[in-house]
C-alpha cells in the first residue's frame, strides 16, 4: 500500500531510488541566475505590503520562495541514474524448497508447494517466465541437499531436512563463473541443516550477490499445538523416575488446558494435565516419567490434536533413553551405628540396580561390613587409593568427622566428585558437616552449602520437610504419581530432625528440600550443586527412617524406599564408566548427521589420549558401519566424529576404547533416525530468518503476495552485465502537487488579509 | 577392644556402685513410674509396658511389675557400656516406657519385652505390636523361662499370627554384629543352672525366611537384663556379665544396620 503511493507520486518504485542516484542535469549558473532574480523579484514585491504585520509578511515571502524553490527543483531537470541488468547477459539463481514441510497447506487455498509449482510454471505471467525475459534463470531445488532443477523434473516435496545455507552456498559457487544478478529463494525458510546460515550469507554478502528471499507460507499459524521440545537425560538407570522438561509450543490454544502423555511402545508411562501460556506463548511442562523397562527405549511425548489444528505431525516428538539394567555401586561409610544405616539398606535392598555397600564404624577402630563383594572389599576401611575408591559411582557419607579421614582421603573425596564424576551425599548427624569438623578441609570446597557450627552444641530441630519449586519437579523426590499428587503426598509427613545447622547455600547450587519449624524458621535440608564432572548433595536430616517408622505412615507405604532409591539413582545417573559414548545433537531424518562423542579414562579417571576408540554402527536395515572417533586435542580423554544417517529408525553405535591390543572399554548406545516428521516441527513461514538473509545481502524480502514486483526489482542491480538507465523527475506528480498546495496556501493567506 | 575392656568397665562399675542398691533386690522395689524423655534423635531404650497378668500366685518380684523388672537399672548399665564401648550416642538415663498401642513406640526401633509368661496383651496392642515389627522394628525378648513359654508363645502368635519362632545357632549374624559370640552355652535363668535348663534363642524373621531380617530375639531360660542390672553387685560372674552385655550389643547394632 504504502509502496503504491510511493511510487504514484514518485514516479517510480522505492527500491529504484534506493539503487539509483539523482543528478541534475540543468547548468548551475542559469540556476543560480534565476534564483537570484526570482529572490529578488518576490523580495520587491512584498517589501511595500504594508496591509499585514511583519510575520503575516515573512510567512508570504517564505511561500512564495517555496513555490520559487519548487519551480527551480522542475527546472534544474533532476534524473534518477540507476543500473539495471542487460537482457539475458546476467544468470539468476532460482533456489526452490522440495522439503517436506512445503506440504502445509497455507498459502490461499493450497499448499506451500502448490504455489511454488505455480509460480514455476512456464507460462509467461508467473515468477519464472517474467524473470526469464530479463535473466538466464538457473533453477535449483534443495532440501537435504541441492541439485539442479532441470527441465521437466518435477518437484516432489519430500525432502525430511532443509539445509539453505549449504544450498546457497553451491549455488553462489556454481554461478560466480558469470555474471549474476541475484538468487531467487523459494522457501518457508525453516533451515534445520548442519552449520546455518551465518558463513553463507557472509560469503554472499562479501561476493556482493545479493539473496531475494519469498517467504512462502504463513509467518503465523491460527490454531496448532507443537512438541517443539524434549529435553530428557540420555541415560537412566531402571527403576528411576525421570523427569522431561517438554516445550509446548501453541497458536490458539492460549490458556486452554491440554493432556501430554508419554509412552513406549505404546504402552501409557505418565500422563498429565497441562495448561498453556498465553496465546503464542511457549510453556514448559515437567512430567515425571517412571522407566521400569531396561534397555533403548524410544519415548513418544505426545498431545492429541485439536480439532482445526493446522498441523498434527508435530504434535508428537520421540526421543530416544538408555534404561541401564546394572548395578550402581555406592559405598555408603557411616561413623556410627544408627538407624539410618538399617532402613536405607531395607529401602534397596530388594533393588536389583541398586548395591549399597555399608562400611560402619562401630566402635574406634573397629567396622562392619554389609553387603561387599568379597572379604576384600574395604577390609581395610575406608578406601585409601584413587582406584579403589573411584570403583564406587556414589558415596554416602554418614556422621563421621573429619578428623577421622587423612588429609589424602578429604582430597581424594572432592576429586572423586570433580574429576571422576561421582555422585556424593553427605547425611546429617552429630559427627557430620560442621559439627564433624569439615570446615575448611579439601571436601568443604565440594558441598553446596557453606558450613555453619551450630552455636548450641546440643543442637535439635525439628523440621516439617517441603520440595522447594526445583525440588517438586525433581527427579529423586517424585514420591507419587503426577506432580499434583506428589505435592500432597509431601504435605503428608511426619517430621524429621536434624542436628546440623546448614549456613549458606553456595552460588550455583540448587536446594531441592527445605524444612520448617514450629515456630515457622526455615533451613535447607536437601541442596545439591555440580562440582567438577561430579555432583555433591548435603541431606542435613539424620533420621529419613521415621518416614518408614512414624506411627502415621502405613505398613505398606513406600515412601521411604521409593525416596531412597530414586535419590540414590539420581545421586549416580550421570556418573561417567571409564569409557561412555553419547550421541550429540538430534538425529534427525536420513541425510542429516549426528555427532559421536566419546571419553576414556584410566583407572584413576584421567583422561586417555592415545586409545584407539572405534564405533561400529548396527543400521536399521542390518548393515554394520565402523567409525573411527578422532581425540579431540582441546580436551583429555574425549574422541569425536560425524555419522552420516543413511536409514531411517533405530541405530546401535557400539564404542569400544583399546590401548594397543589391551580392550579399555566398551559401551553401547542407541539413536532413532527420522520418523519423517522433522520437517513438520517449526513449520510456521522463517519471516525473520528469511528478511535477515535478505537484508544482509542487499537483497529484498516478499511474501507470496508482494512477490509480483520481484522480477522488476532485480533489474536494478550493480551485479552482473548492467546500463545506466536514467529516468526524469521534474514531472513527478509530487512536485505537481506540492505547487498547488502552495499556490493555494498563498491565495488563501491573500484572501484573508484582503490582499489583491 | 573387646573382652578386656569389657572386663575393666564391669569391674569399674562393680566397684563404684553403691552397696544400698544390692539390698534393694530383697527388699522388693515400688511400682516404677516412667520417666520418659522427649525423641532427640539419640538412641533411647525402649521397654515396653503391659498390664500384669494374674497366674495364680499374683505378682511377680513382690511389688515390681514384670515388665519392670530390673527397671531402670538394667538400661542405664546397658546404655553405659554401649556408650563407652560403641560408636552409639545413646541416651543414658534409663530409656522410655510405653504401652505397645501408643504411637511413640514408633519412634524407637527397638523395643525390649520383659517376662513374657506374664503379658497379657489386648488387642490393640498386639495390632500396636505387629505393625511396629512389620514397619521395621526390632523386639528383645527377655526373662522367662519354663512354662512360661506357654504363654509368651500364645501371646506371640496373637502378634504375629503366621510368624515362626525358630531356634537360633551361634552362627546367626546377631551374634557377630560387634561381639563374636562363640557359645550360647554360658547363661541360664538368673544363673541357676543347676536348677534351670541353659538358655536358649530363638527368633521371628521376616517372612519366615532365615536368610531374612530377623525381627524378634527371645532369650528363654534367660534373664540378659539381670544380668545387667546386677553386674555392678558381684552377684553374677564378670564373665556372665559380660555374655550378657555382648548379646546386648550385638542385638542392638544387629537391629541397627539390618
Amino acid at each position: 500500500m504504502l509502496e503504491t503511493i510511493f511510487t504514484l507520486l514518485f514516479k517510480q518504485r522505492p527500491i529504484v531510488f534506493q539503487r539509483g542516484d539523482v543528478v541534475f542535469e540543468a547548468s548551475w549558473t542559469v540556476l543560480v541566475l534565476l534564483a537570484l532574480v526570482g529572490a529578488a523579484v518576490v523580495w520587491i514585491a512584498h517589501r511595500r505590503v504594508s496591509a499585514v504585520s511583519a510575520r503575516g509578511r515573512a510567512v508570504l515571502i517564505g511561500v512564495r520562495l517555496a513555490v520559487l524553490a519548487l519551480l527551480l527543483f522542475a527546472l534544474a531537470r533532476p534524473t534518477l541514474v540507476v543500473p539495471t541488468v542487460v537482457p539475458q547477459q546476467n544468470a539468476v539463481g532460482v533456489l526452490v524448497d522440495d522439503s517436506r514441510s512445503m506440504r502445509v497447506a497455507d498459502v490461499a487455498d493450497g499448499s506451500r508447494g502448490a504455489w511454488v509449482l505455480d509460480a514455476l510454471s512456464p507460462e509467461g505471467a508467473n515468477l519464472l517466465g517474467r524473470l526469464s525475459r530479463e535473466f538466464k534463470v538457473r533453477p535449483y531445488r534443495f532440501a537435504n541437499g541441492v541439485e539442479r532443477l532441470d527441465p521437466g523434473a518435477t518437484l516432489t516435496f519430500d525432502g525430511s531436512a532443509t539445509a539453505l545455507g549449504g544450498a546457497l552456498d553451491r549455488v553462489r559457487r556454481d554461478l560466480s563463473t558469470g555474471p549474476l544478478a541475484g538468487i531467487v529463494v523459494l522457501s518457508d525458510g525453516a533451515d534445520n541443516g548442519e552449520g546455518g546460515l551465518d558463513d553463507p550469507v557472509l560469503q554472499l554478502s562479501a561476493a556482493g550477490v545479493p539473496v531475494y528471499a519469498v517467504g512462502v507460507g504463513r509467518d503465523r499459524f491460527t490454531r496448532d499445538i507443537e512438541v517443539a521440545r524434549v529435553e530428557l537425560p540420555r541415560a537412566a538407570l531402571r527403576g528411576a523416575t525421570v523427569v522431561a522438561d517438554v516445550l509446548l509450543s501453541q497458536r490458539g490454544h492460549g490458556g486452554r488446558s491440554v493432556r501430554l502423555t508419554v509412552e513406549d511402545g505404546g504402552r501409557l508411562l505418565a500422563s498429565d494435565i497441562v495448561r498453556l501460556s498465553g496465546d503464542g506463548e511457549a510453556t514448559v511442562a515437567r512430567i515425571a516419567v517412571p522407566l521400569s523397562e531396561s534397555g533403548p527405549r524410544s519415548l513418544r511425548f505426545y498431545v492429541p490434536p485439536d480439532p482445526g489444528e493446522e498441523i498434527l505431525e508435530n504434535n508428537a516428538r520421540t526421543v530416544m533413553i538408555e534404561v541401564r539394567d546394572d548395578r550402581a555401586k555406592i559405598l555408603y561409610f557411616e561413623g556410627e551405628p544408627r538407624f539410618e544405616v538399617k532402613f536405607l539398606r531395607r529401602a534397596v535392598a530388594e533393588d536389583p540396580n541398586l548395591q549399597v555397600v555399608v562400611l560402619l564404624r562401630t566402635a574406634d577402630g573397629k567396622f562392619l561390613r554389609l553387603d561387599v563383594d568379597d572379604a576384600e572389599e574395604l577390609a581395610a576401611g575406608f578406601p585409601r587409593t584413587r582406584e579403589e575408591l573411584f570403583a564406587y559411582r556414589g558415596v554416602i557419607l554418614g556422621s563421621v568427622e573429619a578428623s577421622f579421614f587423612t588429609h589424602d582421603q578429604l582430597r581424594m573425596l572432592a576429586e572423586f566428585v570433580r574429576q571422576r564424576g561421582g555422585g556424593l551425599l553427605l547425611l546429617g548427624g552429630r559427627r557430620a558437616m560442621a559439627e564433624g569438623g569439615y570446615t575448611g578441609t579439601p571436601l568443604a570446597d565440594a558441598l553446596p552449602v557453606e558450613l555453619e557450627m551450630a552455636e548450641d552444641a546440643e543442637y535439635f530441630h525439628e523440621l516439617r520437610v517441603q520440595p522447594t519449586p526445583a525440588g517438586r519437579t525433581h527427579p529423586a523426590l517424585q514420591l507419587s504419581g503426577t506432580l499434583d499428587q506428589n505435592a500432597a503426598r509431601w504435605d503428608e509427613l511426619p517430621v524429621l530432625s536434624t542436628v546440623n545447622r546448614l549456613g549458606r547455600v553456595k552460588p550455583g547450587a540448587s536446594t531441592l528440600l527445605r524444612g520448617s519449624g514450629e515456630g515457622g524458621d526455615e533451613a535447607p535440608v536437601l541442596v545439591q550443586q555440580r562440582y567438577g564432572a561430579g555432583r555433591a548433595a548435603v541431606f542435613s536430616v539424620q533420621d529419613t527412617w521415621v518416614w518408614q517408622m512414624h506411627a502415621d505412615m502405613a505398613v505398606d507405604d513406600l515412601t521411604h524406599e521409593t525416596l531412597w532409591r530414586q535419590l540414590l539413582r539420581w545421586l549416580v545417573s550421570d556418573v561417567p564408566d571409564r569409557v561412555a559414548v553419547a550421541v550429540e545433537g538430534d538425529a534427525g531424518d536420513v541425510g542429516s548427521r549426528v555427532r559421536l562423542a566419546a571419553t576414556v579414562y584410566d583407572s584413576a579417571y584421567l583422561g586417555l589420549n592415545d586409545a584407539t576408540v572405534t564405533a561400529r554402527v548396527l543400521t536399521p536395515g542390518g548393515g554394520e558401519r565402523e567409525v573411527a572417533l578422532e581425540w579431540d586435542v582441546s580436551r583429555d580423554g574425549e574422541y569425536r566424529a560425524g555419522l552420516a544417517v543413511e536409514e531411517a529408525g533405530p541405530h546401535e553405535v557400539r564404542v569400544e576404547a583399546r590401548a594397543g591390543e589391551r580392550l579399555l572399554g566398551s559401551v553401547v548406545t542407541h539413536f532413532v533416525a527420522g520418523d519423517g516428521t522433522a520437517e513438520f516441527f517449526g513449520a510456521e513461514m522463517r519471516r525473520a530468518a528469511l528478511e535477515r538473509l535478505a537484508q544482509e545481502t542487499g537483497g529484498r524480502f516478499y511474501t507470496t503476495e508482494t512477490v509480483g514486483s520481484l522480477p522488476e526489482d532485480i533489474r536494478y542491480t550493480e551485479r552482473g552485465n548492467t546500463v545506466l538507465e536514467r529516468h526524469e523527475l521534474w514531472d513527478m506528480p509530487i512536485v505537481l502537487l506540492l505547487l498547488l498546495g502552495l499556490l493555494g496556501t498563498e491565495w488563501s493567506l491573500r484572501r484573508a488579509r484582503g490582499l489583491a | 577392644m573387646g573382652v578386656k575392656a569389657l572386663v575393666l568397665l564391669a569391674a569399674i562399675l562393680l566397684v563404684a556402685a553403691p552397696p544400698v542398691i544390692a539390698q534393694r533386690r530383697f527388699r522388693g522395689e515400688a511400682a516404677v513410674t516412667p520417666n520418659n524423655t522427649r525423641y532427640d534423635g539419640r538412641f533411647t531404650f525402649l521397654r515396653l509396658r503391659y498390664a500384669p497378668l494374674e497366674r495364680g500366685w499374683g505378682r511377680f518380684g513382690g511389688g515390681q511389675e514384670g515388665w519392670a523388672h530390673d527397671y531402670p537399672r538394667a538400661e542405664r548399665n546397658l546404655m553405659r557400656l554401649v556408650s563407652e564401648l560403641t560408636m552409639i550416642r545413646p541416651y543414658m538415663d534409663g530409656g522410655n516406657i510405653f504401652p505397645m498401642d501408643d504411637k511413640e513406640i514408633f519412634k524407637y526401633p527397638i523395643a525390649y519385652l520383659s517376662e513374657p509368661g506374664f503379658w497379657s496383651l489386648s488387642e490393640a496392642e498386639a495390632a500396636g505390636l505387629r505393625t511396629y515389627l512389620e514397619k521395621g522394628g526390632f523386639l528383645i525378648v527377655d526373662d522367662f523361662d519354663g512354662y512360661d513359654w506357654v504363654n509368651f508363645e500364645e501371646k506371640m502368635h496373637a502378634v504375629l499370627p503366621d510368624g515362626v519362632l525358630m531356634p537360633l545357632d551361634v552362627s546367626h549374624p546377631v551374634f557377630h554384629s560387634f561381639f563374636e559370640i562363640e557359645s550360647l552355652e554360658t547363661l541360664a535363668f538368673g544363673n541357676y543352672r543347676s536348677v534351670s535348663q541353659g538358655a536358649e534363642y530363638h527368633g521371628i524373621f521376616e517372612n519366615n525366611d532365615p536368610r531374612s531380617r530377623l525381627m524378634v530375639v527371645v532369650n528363654y531360660n534367660n534373664d540378659i537384663g539381670d544380668y545387667w542390672e546386677w553386674s555392678d553387685q558381684g552377684f553374677f560372674p564378670i564373665e556372665l556379665s559380660n555374655e550378657a552385655y555382648k548379646l546386648g550389643i550385638n542385638y542392638i547394632v544387629y537391629a541397627m544396620t539390618h
